[in-house]
């Protein structure tokens, strides 16, 4: 089916947040009553700031981290087991044909802007997705063939060809609900109907939210919460340890967590996420042209001493793109294990021993620290690796990302379900592989066993075939003051969810 | 006058031993500097490791040996780029006429407002962050301070008796220049040098740190540094060995200056 | 006097023409469409032409540039292409920031600066000024971001007493404003006071040989009193020169020890302009900088002329 294919632009300007831990949107809130945490607030640390507030137009997962599901709300969200659950549609229903979904919406929802939402906003909001959206994100809508407003509290939308990715789509940010009138100043004062509003942003520094006395659903705990950027690991950690902050929302230097795991004014939360960081190859260049190199290079490198080195130990190893939170997660680790000797002679019959590789990397931390590694293991079995470092974004974008002038680098993949975004001919990695192409497409346009069988069958196929190579799963690693709830295990949603978090 | 004052003896010793360990470190190292162990990774100093080891197994000492290199490589050629051009600037300004030597001063003084730091950040945009990015742009930003006190210098030397006398006789300024001036304002250079050196290695430092500087895996004292700051409450050596080596390294070259120039004018000495 | 000023002024202009000619031509040449970049890499062309057209990009340079240095006049920054925001509230807002951090960190300077300093002149040959000397020398070899790590690792971390890093605007809350203050005004005024330190000495040693300091120490006057009534005007002159210089040093100096902080700073949004290839933004904080680096070296000429009434004759 044509929707994974075109999609597979997805985004990887998503790996900004490299180790973005988001939270999910869950079911109702912990908390009750109108305002149970009366005027208390709350400081978030986080690494990446947003260049801008208007996701439709700019690229990165550090905007959905703010807003997505605080300030806006989708028809649909995942809750922490991933699966599809209510959020302003209450209930929805699928025709036989898998084409047509009906959507009855919550009728007391209403925009910050004090208008009411309703289907014709569900149904602007998609239209507009096609019409005005420039990322490339927007292609998730390319299925839906109509989207129509049946009453104010129903919503029809036809898609073009069954799809399964489509509704998941719809709890990213693509489903985010806007207001009709509440669009002119999505860059800087965006508008939703969800239990924060947005209240201010000082550039550099910090993006305040407003609880929403308006919210329709059950209210927030705190008042406001302040949301603090931090460039450097270090300062982050510092911040926590000084009461500057409350949560780390994302640790960036693992190694540092020590200090916190032996205090016991803290607790430390350890899950996974959906970023996978994977060792890319650029599949049109002749040397990976031949499988026999991409598989010695998965042997040659021993992802637990990288992983140790590298990470701290923190995070998982996975032998594919699919995080353990995906229904269709298998452990494929042993499908190329650890043999320096088979990776050596494997290099030598398929005369690419002495060849020399670039690994061009993103100047991220883990890609530094990693990419150093690799070339390490790497030369042990008779490859040349040498190192340059892009700046990121903007310089390894063009270079890597656009044009594909690397042999191997380094990038956390952290969109949801991105296995066919990024093994694709037009990606980066530019993975021709028809046998992947079509069970792609079985698992998009089949009922639910066929999705997660030929999911299976996909994941495999990719680490079978060394389309890349995978280095391990990054954590979800939060560290909070003692008394904090609400904060999840896991992070696979977009979206940094503030309104179940609570002060005990 | 005193050949030898203990500025000059200290900043002689101290620059000299950066060098023989960058000598050094082309024969011999302990260890292959950027060869990864996990399985030595955060040892603590030891007989097989002196310094202990980094997060990736790599002997520290090692990468300190080596580091000298890439620092002594920054300031070679940051220095040397700042003197070609500056050396020129400063005797030309100094031979010129007067509006002429105004104008070059002037835009001289301009150069003065592009900070080293702030040019490589604009010529890592440009080309890249890269170790020659960072040498050329702290070398651009050193040529004024250069042009001005070579310019002073060689005033003076335009005025001496033999130059005037020189030009008197119609010589040309250029064989002028080549003959009397340059070789009279040799002194100058070399304190000039010393002392940008030292702000070479400041600055190399300060970059690596933002991450304009040495990309990895060569290593650098600056990188180093930023490296370990995951480590300040686990393994503080970690940034205890560059920083020291840092300071050192730029307490060696001010005081070589410092040195070189109560020997060079002793009307100066003990005055600096 | 008046001539030296109109001098000096003529220069000034001319400086700041040449400079921006010089920002603008730089800043054309960076690699990577500006546009291209907001938009992402997989933006369409259409969308890419669209952003173009609308910032303007699209046109000749000199248009560009003639429209750029007229908007800078009125005070117009121009909006950035990533965040569509007005720039120049926000580099009037950093500016203040750093402002603040480099104000105060070479007040920190100086005060350190002006007695060491002279005591090391006047005791030049005794104990105490050989081992501030030394002192100074290794405060001199020490990187700001290094000191600035050490007084967090003992100061905030380790004792508790100050915040580790963050910035809070003076009017919103001014004990917060300078708790926070104190570490990085520290950091960038122990090394800057060292430095200074070395040019007090030597002003000071200056002074102190002049014939009427000699004068007035035969005429019974210990060193110190003399120094305060007859030298410091003159020692002053020097010094001044070298607090300009190294002002203008620090505005961009600072970023690092922004970066150690986490303060939003000029230097900051610099780096973070260069990043996102927010080239309108990158291009006005150069100029900015570059603009005060000018002026204060243009002001510290007037000063110059103003402490030393030699030098208002002479030239």
């Amino acid at each position: 089916m044509k929707s994974y294919s075109t999609r597979a632009i997805a985004l990887l300007g998503a790996a900004l947040l490299a180790a973005s831990a988001a939270a999910c949107s869950a079911g109702s809130g912990t908390t009750s009553g109108s305002s149970p945490g009366g005027d208390q607030s709350l400081t978030v640390g986080l690494v990446a700031e947003p260049a801008s507030l208007d996701f439709t137009t700019t690229d990165g997962a550090a905007i959905p981290q703010v807003l997505l599901g605080n300030v806006y709300n989708g028809l649909v969200k995942q809750d922490e087991t991933g699966k599809i659950v209510p959020d302003l549609a209450k209930s929805w229903t699928v025709s036989p044909d898998r084409k047509t979904y009906t959507f009855t919406l919550v009728d007391n929802a209403k925009f910050t802007n004090g208008a009411a939402f309703t289907a014709a906003d569900a149904v602007f909001s998609i239209n507009r997705v096609k019409t005005a959206w420039t990322t490339s994100l927007k292609s998730a809508m390319d299925v839906v063939s109509a989207a129509k407003a049946v009453s104010p509290t129903e919503l029809q939308v036809t898609l073009s060809a069954p799809s399964n990715g489509w509704l998941f789509r719809m709890t990213t940010r693509v489903g985010a609900m806007f207001s009709q009138t509440g669009i002119d100043k999505l860059a800087t004062d965006p508008v939703g109907t969800g239990p924060y509003k947005f209240g201010s942003w000082k550039r550099g520094d910090s993006i305040v939210l407003q609880r929403n006395d308006g919210y329709w659903g059950t209210k927030p705990f705190f008042n406001q919460v302040t949301l603090k950027y931090f460039k450097d690991p270090t300062a982050l950690n510092n911040a926590l340890l000084t009461g500057t902050i409350n949560v780390i929302g994302t640790v960036q230097a693992p190694e540092a967590l020590t200090q916190f795991t032996s205090n016991s004014k803290y607790q430390v939360i350890e899950g996974t996420t959906n970023g996978e960081v994977v060792l890319s190859f650029n599949n049109s260049r002749p040397v990976f042209k031949d499988i026999r190199v991409r598989q010695a290079i998965r042997q040659a490198i021993d992802h637990k001493a990288l992983l140790d080195t590298c990470f701290a130990g923190r995070g998982k190893l996975i032998g594919s793109m699919v995080p353990p939170t995906d229904p269709w997660y298998e452990d494929l680790t042993g499908v190329a294990p650890y043999d320096k000797a088979k990776a050596t002679a494997a290099l030598k019959a398929a005369g690419a021993a002495g060849a020399t590789l670039r690994l061009r990397l993103p100047t991220l931390p883990y890609a530094t620290s990693c990419g150093q590694v690799v070339k390490s293991q790497l030369e042990q079995v008779g490859l040349k690796v040498t190192i340059d470092q892009l700046e990121f974004p903007a310089a390894w974008l063009t270079t890597v990302f656009k044009n594909a002038d690397y042999d191997m680098s380094i990038i956390a993949h952290v969109e949801p379900r991105d296995l066919g975004a990024v093994f694709n001919v037009k990606y980066y990695t530019r993975y021709d592989d028809p046998t992947l192409v079509s069970l792609l497409a079985a698992a998009d346009s089949g009922d639910e066993a066929a999705q997660v069988d030929n999911m299976k069958k996909a994941a495999r196929r990719i680490s079978e075939q060394a389309a890349a190579d995978w280095l391990f799963l990054l954590p979800n690693l939060v560290v909070a003051d003692k008394n904090l709830t609400g904060l999840p295990t896991n992070a696979i949603t977009e979206s940094f969810d503030l309104s179940r978090l609570a002060r005990s | 006058m005193r050949r030898w004052n203990p500025s000059l003896v200290v900043g002689l010793a101290i620059v000299g031993l950066i060098v023989v360990v960058a000598l050094l470190s082309f024969v011999w190292t302990p260890y292959d500097a950027t060869l990864v162990d996990p399985a030595v990774r955060l040892a603590s100093p030891s007989w097989a490791h002196w310094f202990g080891t980094d997060k990736f197994g790599r002997d520290v000492l090692s990468q300190l040996m080596v580091g000298s290199r890439t620092t002594l490589f920054v300031g070679l050629v940051a220095v040397g780029v700042a003197a070609v051009i500056g050396v020129p600037v400063g005797v030309f300004a100094a031979m010129s006429p007067r509006w002429v030597s105004e104008v070059v001063m002037r835009g001289n003084d301009l150069l003065l407002a592009f900070p080293a730091l702030l040019l490589a950040i604009m010529f890592g945009a440009v080309f890249g962050a890269s170790t020659l990015t960072a040498m050329v742009a702290i070398g651009i930003a050193t040529v004024p301070s250069f042009a001005r006190v070579i310019r002073s210098g060689a005033l003076q030397v335009m005025r001496t008796e033999y130059v005037l006398a020189a030009r008197a006789a119609g010589r040309r300024p250029f064989p002028v220049a080549l003959r009397h001036v340059l070789p009279n304002v040799t002194s100058l250079i070399t304190v000039q040098a010393s002392v940008s050196f030292a702000i070479a290695v400041l600055a190399e430092a300060a970059l690596s740190f933002l991450g304009y500087g040495t990309p990895p895996p060569t290593p650098s004292w600056g990188r180093m540094l930023q490296e370990s700051q995951e480590f300040l409450f686990s393994a503080p050596r970690l940034a205890v060995f560059p920083g020291v080596a840092i300071a050192v390294a730029v307490l060696g070259f001010n005081l070589l200056g410092d040195g070189l120039r109560d020997r060079f004018d002793p009307k100066l000495e003990d005055r600096r | 006097m008046i001539l030296r000023l109109v001098e000096r002024a003529a220069v000034l202009v001319i400086s700041l023409a040449v400079a921006s000619v010089l920002v603008f031509g730089f800043m054309a040449v960076l690699p990577g469409d500006p546009a291209r970049v907001a938009l992402g890499v997989n933006a369409s062309d259409e969308a890419v032409a669209a952003l173009r057209q609308q910032f303007g990009l699209d046109r000749p340079l000199t248009t560009q540039y003639f429209d750029w240095l007229g908007g800078l006049l009125h005070g117009d920054f121009g909006t950035s292409y990533v965040s569509k925001v007005a720039i120049g509230p926000q580099v009037a807002d950093r500016f203040q920031v750093t402002l603040w951090l480099v104000v105060v960190g070479m007040v920190v300077a100086l005060v350190l600066a002006a007695p060491a300093g002279t005591v090391m002149a006047a005791r030049h040959r005794r104990l105490s000024g050989l081992a501030l000397s030394a002192l100074s020398q290794l405060g001199v070899a020490i990187p700001a971001f290094l000191a600035g790590i050490l007084l967090i690792m003992v100061f905030a971390v380790k004792l508790g007493w100050l915040p580790a890093n963050g910035w809070t605007p003076p009017a919103s809350d001014p004990g917060m404003f300078l708790k926070q203050l104190i570490l990085p005004a520290l950091s960038l005024g122990l090394v800057q006071g060292a430095v200074l330190t070395r040019y007090v000495r030597s002003a000071v040693l200056d002074v102190l040989r002049e014939d009427y300091l000699r004068t007035a120490r035969a005429k019974g006057l210990r060193p110190f009193p003399a120094l305060w009534r007859h030298g410091l005007r003159n020692a002053a002159v020097p010094v001044v020169t070298v607090l300009g210089l190294q002002l203008a040093t620090l505005l961009i100096g600072a970023v690092v020890v922004e970066r150690v902080f986490v303060i939003p700073g000029l230097g900051s949004l610099l780096l973070d302009g260069v990043s996102n290839r927010d080239l309108l933004l990158v291009q006005d904080v150069v100029m900015v900088l570059v603009v005060a680096v000018l002026v204060v070296n243009f002001l510290v000429d007037l000063l110059y002329v103003a402490l030393d009434p030699r030098l208002r004759v002479a030239r």
